[in-house]
């Protein structure tokens, strides 16, 4: 079904509204002031927790944690029917008493806890903003991968991921995202982020998706929100632009806003939603038993491999460039038109890399964040040393852009299992990433004939389906005890027993990541494919063969990224 | 012996390639170019001001041919290069006086 141009975007632009007009519901919701609720059931509820905007009642001693993880206040038990409920109870007594006879002792203990919040904060943000910095990284990165006619196209589609993809996640992205995060993963190194605290789609452990939030507003105008929120969304930025280094160079720029706009609004929030949001996924160790539940640390499905199998599905339905593919079916080289860019870009990455898994603790005062830098670091060596080792056994010279690509497989792959897993365990999944990643891009190119001009369904789908199965084998159970609310008290018969993988002794857990990555594979690519074939039929997504052919520099945006001044002539 | 220059779109190279190959040509040189015939440029914005891109990438290819294999390489380029549409390019064929070998000293149709 073939619409003319104005027709396709009006269309398009109804599309977006409907959206809108599907979300008034709920932004009604929002915009109601907290005294104006309805009627409650006559059973007492707990109050309504405030929003706290200016962050100065975030922050007491009942955020005061020692290095164990023991609180420093002691709270009153309330299940009767606990087998402990005595020796709390008792504990609970003695608490009062201390504190009774120390008064500037609470008082202390109370600025203690908005400091130890404030340690965190200022990590978080700043953990943030490297992996903010990592979109510069992305540009330059994929720029220099792609040929001269159409390095401001690409510059411009990683520079308009941010923008749209942030606005749409601010609109509703974070709301179904972490609009429940209280309910089963309040993250307590921020303060526990009480206002968030609803499903929109499903309850208790069998949530799908949140309900607060929205805009940034009401239950989401809150410090400790903006922090999350502004982690998280750079987070979602990471597998908005892994999309542009499979659809560059041949999608149109108006699709491609489209595409940011879904990924920023609804693909990465929902998968995001079950993992770390607090949904069922991550729930299914308290609710089957199945290990500690779905365990991804940083993101290597909930970020890579969603933006990775998102790319795939794009490409597909893109059909490969022009020349790409000759009338013998054998691919064709476009090579890289600026290799200084490629390598600058990576480093970049890198460097921000130490953003996104470090971060990830959500704290300073985690100090696992030193052996989650190292790993990081270990992983993204070993696979660039393999990558290049086995390229150049494979073809007699090593690639620098699979070089860099090796490297960030290594980091790709480590991003799940980053906290989980000792430095040995870290150079192996590093190994293993170099290794998928070159037989990825060899098997993309020449078997499946998936155009993918900067290999991200290699680098971030297939690495990151591997990174989550990695937890499910390599994790040694150091670390990450009562992860997803499972085996707090102790876990396999051992007290302080964190996440555990197939190696050290736990099959569920094993199973359950393998299950959950390639869930994540289907549901992105599924996801994805669906809604941009109807998109297709409407709107095409590919420009023109004469733009594809000239380059989209000019077509596109009216300039090139290269102008030679001598030769054009201003009037 | 002759010299065909043929001013082509850069999109075309690699069919105008293929097809010379396929005729037994060993050798051409290749220089990107910028210029404009009946096409012409067509006018941009830039931050609100008006200009007008005059002159397009082309590429001219330059081959060194026998008298009698000539007809036969602008037939070769004429094919690989035309797309229809306009800016196909055109190609001039003339005469060269002498061509030298650096390497061994072979001089006229040996050097070919």
């Amino acid at each position: 079904m073939v619409i003319g141009k104005p027709l396709g975007r009006f269309l398009s632009v109804t599309i977006l509204l409907s959206w809108t007009l599907i979300l008034h519901p709920v932004l009604a919701e929002e915009a109601t002031p907290p005294g104006g609720t309805p009627p409650q059931v006559a059973t007492p509820q707990a109050a309504e927790p405030k929003p706290d905007p200016a962050g100065i009642s975030t922050g007491d001693k009942t955020n005061v944690i020692d290095a164990g993880g023991n609180s420093f206040a002691v709270s009153e038990p309330s299940d009767k029917a606990d087998p402990d409920y005595a020796k709390k109870k008792k504990d609970f007594e003695e608490y009062q008493t201390q504190a009774g006879k120390e008064p500037l002792a609470e008082k202390l203990a109370d600025a203690v806890g908005h400091l130890r919040l404030a340690t965190n904060f200022g990590w978080t943000l700043l953990t943030g903003y490297l992996v903010l910095f990592m979109q510069a990284g992305f540009a330059l990165l994929t720029c220099g991968l792609v040929r001269k006619k159409n390095a401001a196209h690409l510059m411009m589609l990683n520079f308009a991921a941010y923008v749209f993809a942030f606005l749409a996640y601010y609109a509703c992205g974070y709301a179904f995202q972490f609009g429940a995060v209280a309910v089963n993963a309040a993250p307590t190194n921020l303060g526990g982020t009480p206002t968030l605290n609803e499903f929109l789609f499903g309850s208790g452990q069998w949530g799908f998706l949140g309900g607060k939030g929205f805009f940034l507003s009401g239950a989401g105008y809150d410090a400790g929100s903006n922090v999350l929120a502004l982690f998280e969304v750079v987070f979602m930025e990471t597998a908005g632009y892994i999309i542009v280094g499979a659809i560059c160079e041949r999608i149109t720029f108006w699709a491609f806003i489209l595409c940011e706009l879904f990924v920023g609004a609804i693909l990465y929030p929902m998968f995001g939603c079950w993992v770390w949001g607090g949904g069922w996924l991550s729930q299914l160790g308290a609710t089957m038993n199945w290990g500690h539940g779905y365990v991804d640390f940083a993101g290597s499905t909930v970020v890579h491999a969603v933006g990775g199998f998102c790319a795939m599905a794009l490409a597909v339905l893109l059909g490969p460039r022009i020349g790409k593919y000759g009338a013998d079916g054998k691919p064709r080289a476009f090579p890289a038109h600026n290799i200084v860019f490629v390598v600058t870009g990576t480093f970049i990455l890198l460097f921000g890399w130490m953003g996104f898994n470090p971060g990830s603790t959500l704290g300073a005062t985690d100090l696992r964040i030193s052996v989650i830098a190292i790993n990081t670091n270990l992983a993204a060596v070993a696979g660039s040393a393999t990558a290049m080792i086995l390229w150049y056994f494979l073809f007699k010279k090593p690639d620098i852009t699979m070089a860099c690509n090796g490297m960030l497989a290594g980091l790709v792959a480590i991003t799940a299992p980053c906290a989980f897993v000792s430095a040995n365990s870290a150079v192996v999944i590093g190994i293993i990433a170099g290794i998928v990643v070159c037989s990825g891009v060899l098997f993309n190119e020449r078997v499946l004939k998936v155009d993918d001009p900067c290999g991200a369904v290699s680098v971030h789908g297939y690495c990151g389906w591997l990174g989550a199965v990695c937890v499910g084998i390599f994790a040694d159970g150091t670390y990450g005890s009562g992860w997803n609310g499972v085996g707090a008290a102790s876990y396999l018969g051992k007290a302080g027993q964190g996440v555990t993988g197939l190696l050290y002794g736990d099959s569920s857990q094993f199973w359950l990541q393998l299950g959950g990555a390639t869930l994540c594979m289907i549901y992105a690519f599924g996801f994805t494919y669906v809604t941009f074939k109807l998109v297709n039929a409407i709107v095409p997504l590919r420009v023109p063969a004469e733009t594809e052919l000239e380059g989209l520099d000019i077509p596109e945006f009216g300039m090139t990224a290269y102008p030679e001044d001598a030769l054009a002539e201003a009037k | 012996m002759k010299q065909v220059e043929a001013i082509i779109k850069p999109s075309q190279l690699g069919e105008v390639q293929q097809a010379l190959t396929k005729l037994g040509v060993e050798g051409m040189t290749v220089v990107e170019v910028r210029g404009f015939g009946r096409q012409k440029g067509h006018p941009e914005l830039y931050r609100g001001a008006e200009y007008t891109i005059d002159f397009l990438p082309k590429v001219k290819i330059e081959i060194l041919v026998s008298d009698e294999k000539a007809p036969q390489v602008v037939d070769a380029i004429v094919r690989g290069a035309r797309t229809g549409k306009i800016g196909d390019g055109k190609i001039f064929v003339t005469a060269v006086e002498e061509i030298i070998r650096i390497r061994t000293g072979e001089t006229g149709a040996d050097a070919i």
